[in-house]
């Protein structure tokens, strides 16, 4: 892509999403919205596949509809009770169609078929943006917004998110979709503790954010596109395949790594929160991810495949290994130590 | 030049047949519809008028209707055992290990139940095509006279074509069922034809409407000899073309959400004659020599100096 547009798209990236988390006008927070989701779509369909133009015009579709209903919620409120503040959301109405559209926005579980396809046509970076930087402004809304939104139909559609992404991410054989799914498990540990607890979402989401960093960075570099390229990678860098499936164990919560502090925090305040059979049943929906984590381990890192791969683009490696990958990788491994300075802040 | 556009003609033509009908080896061509029945009231010379019109065709029994949930709980249930197991209904270690797949097969009438053949009788043409079980049941024999005779109607330059189409699976409940294919990349056939050129088209479902007339082609050059040929195509050979013309900007075909892909095989090579195909099994093969991404334009079309 030439550097221009590149350099505009990512730019705007960064606006949309400054705009969004700075604002405290609902026009302010959907003008950022809006210029996210029209400044990723070049980056969704650079390639000029049909597959790819087909993710981008049905990540377009998506996002616009999220972004109407955002403003008639807004616009409901403000008519309602004369103003336009986002911390302010008293109207009921108003407060379940901000839950339907962010749901949209951030792909929780009945709005959620758009995010493996989308997800699957686009190249590796820009699915890590999608599922990172894309994500940031809604998350920020529900944070602003926590106070006035409905729990029962957050923590449904909590409990459904982790169901359907580990459900379905149990036979996936491309490496995107396996993490549009896990990212839709994650969202709903995220929001099954928005309204108790806001804080708690946004350290979920931060680390989520970087193990999920890492794990695609690491992705990118073998080009692993499909589990069966992913499982030779072993051949070509063999510390790349073991930090991988670290950073897939943290992903799904296993105690002495990062993943583990936001799942025990989650169920510790919502245990303090007499909610216990939400807490129990979100743990045990999140084995269904954690069975399907250790297989790709036990398949790539700890056996090691006998099968090659004749995909070209894996033997061109020409770039040196991007440092970040190491970086996220520490981070997403080590930082459960950190939690005694963590809980005092909660 | 010519060859190719009227080959590729007849692929997107056949494209607009009916998918649905297979058509009895006897008096199968004269049964088929023209499919701009469904757009217009014009009927093309040549093909039959209805003779039942599509609401009389309804049935409202509700035995059958309980019947029909019977079996597609039934393939849920299937299928929902197969998705225990591992990706595709087989464990993830095969998944990860397999070399070749066969798709179709030919040794039974529901074998071929699962094909669609139709000719250019649909425009009005003249060719004949029929599909059977050949000798011991252990082929599928495509066999037919081919008729370069244009209809006269005024606006069809070409004809002449024949064609044999997968249908589509269907899971339960009539959803779409989709392929991954990203393991393999080779098309496998063992064919016995009788060295007439073919071409075999895939066509992947897309889910908007804009594309829904690209067709990805190669040619299948057949020997006529006693023998049984194997014929490998690459998926990176598959050039790209929509409604009959060869596209500029070329792109391989995505294998991974082979969705709704149906293969087929057509003959339009301008010479008019019978001819004669054998299909034992159609498959997929992982050809480790085969290292090519793609075979065309494999440039940089824009460079920026």
């Amino acid at each position: 892509m030439s550097p221009h547009a590149k350099l505009i798209s990512s730019f705007s990236l960064i606006l949309g999403t400054t705009i969004t988390i700075s604002s405290n006008h609902w026009i302010m927070a959907w003008t950022g919205l809006e210029i996210n989701t029209l400044a990723i779509l070049p980056l969704i369909s650079k390639s000029h596949h049909p597959r790819a133009i087909e993710a981008a015009i049905k990540y377009f579709l998506v996002q616009a509809t999220a972004s109407a209903l955002v403003l008639f919620s807004s616009m409901i409120n403000a008519w309602a009770t004369g103003q336009w503040d986002i911390t302010q959301l008293s109207h009921p109405t108003a407060s379940i169609l901000l839950t339907a559209a962010l749901a949209m926005k951030l792909g929780l579980v009945p709005f959620h078929f758009w995010f493996p396809e989308v997800l699957q046509g686009s190249p590796m970076t820009t699915a890590l943006l999608l599922s990172t930087v894309m994500k940031f402004p809604p998350i920020t809304i529900l944070f602003l917004t926590s106070n006035s939104l409905n729990p029962p139909i957050l923590t449904t559609m909590a409990l459904a998110s982790a169901a359907l992404g580990g459900w379905m991410g149990l036979n996936q054989t491309q490496t995107r979709k396996i993490l549009a799914f896990s990212s839709i498990s994650h969202l709903g540990w995220m929001t099954i503790i928005v309204t108790y607890s806001p804080n708690l979402t946004l350290l979920t989401f931060y680390l989520y954010s970087l193990m999920t960093a890492a794990v695609f960075l690491n992705l990118n570099t073998t080009k692993a596109m499909s589990l069966t390229t992913m499982m030779t990678s072993w051949a070509k860098i063999p510390t790349l395949s073991t930090t991988l499936m670290l950073a897939l164990l943290s992903l799904a919560g296993l105690p002495p790594l990062t993943g583990f502090l936001p799942k025990w925090l989650i169920m510790q305040e919502l245990t303090k929160q007499e909610m216990t059979s939400a807490a129990t049943i979100i743990a045990i929906l999140s084995l269904l991810g954690l069975f399907f984590y250790l297989r790709l381990a036990y398949y790539s890192t700890i056996t090691l495949p006998p099968n090659s791969t004749n995909h070209m683009k894996q033997w061109h490696i020409n770039k040196p290994t991007s440092p970040m990958i190491a970086i996220f990788t520490s981070l997403s491994t080590l930082l459960l130590p950190l939690s005694p300075m963590i809980l005092a802040t909660i | 030049m010519a060859l190719t556009v009227t080959l590729l003609n007849s692929a997107y033509l056949h494209g607009r047949c009916c998918r649905h009908k297979v058509l009895h080896p006897l008096p199968g061509p004269l049964l088929s519809d023209s499919m701009s029945k469904l757009y217009s009231s014009y009927r093309r010379p040549g093909s039959q008028p209805e003779k039942k019109t599509s609401w009389q065709n309804i049935d409202f029994s509700f035995k059958k209707g309980i019947d029909v949930l019977k079996t597609q709980l039934s393939m849920l249930k299937k299928e929902t055992k197969d998705y225990v197991i591992g990706p595709g209904g087989l464990p993830l270690s095969q998944y990860l290990l397999e070399q070749t797949r066969v798709l179709w097969v030919f040794r039974s009438q529901e074998d071929l139940n699962k094909w669609v053949i139709s000719s250019d009788v649909e425009i009005g043409g003249k060719s004949e095509v029929y599909l059977k079980l050949g000798r011991n049941n252990q082929a599928a024999l495509l066999y037919g006279t081919l008729n370069t005779e244009v209809p006269r109607d005024g606006e069809t330059k070409y004809s002449g074509y024949c064609s044999m189409r997968a249908k589509p699976p269907v899971g339960s409940f009539a959803r779409k069922k989709y392929y991954d294919w990203s393991n393999f990349n080779s098309l496998y056939l063992r064919v016995r034809g009788d060295g007439r050129p073919w071409m075999v088209n895939i066509y992947t479902d897309p889910y908007f409407s804009h594309q829904k007339d690209d067709l990805y082609n190669y040619f299948m050059f057949t020997r006529g000899g006693p023998y049984w040929e194997e014929i490998k195509i690459p998926f990176s050979k598959f050039f790209l073309s929509s409604r009959g013309r060869v596209q500029d900007d070329q792109h391989p075909i995505w294998l991974d959400k082979a969705s709704f892909l149906t293969l087929g095989f057509t003959i339009g090579d301008k010479v008019d004659g019978p001819f004669q195909l054998e299909i034992d099994f159609i498959g997929l093969l992982n050809d480790r020599a085969h290292t090519e991404e793609f075979a065309y334009e494999t440039y940089e079309k824009n460079p920026r100096a």
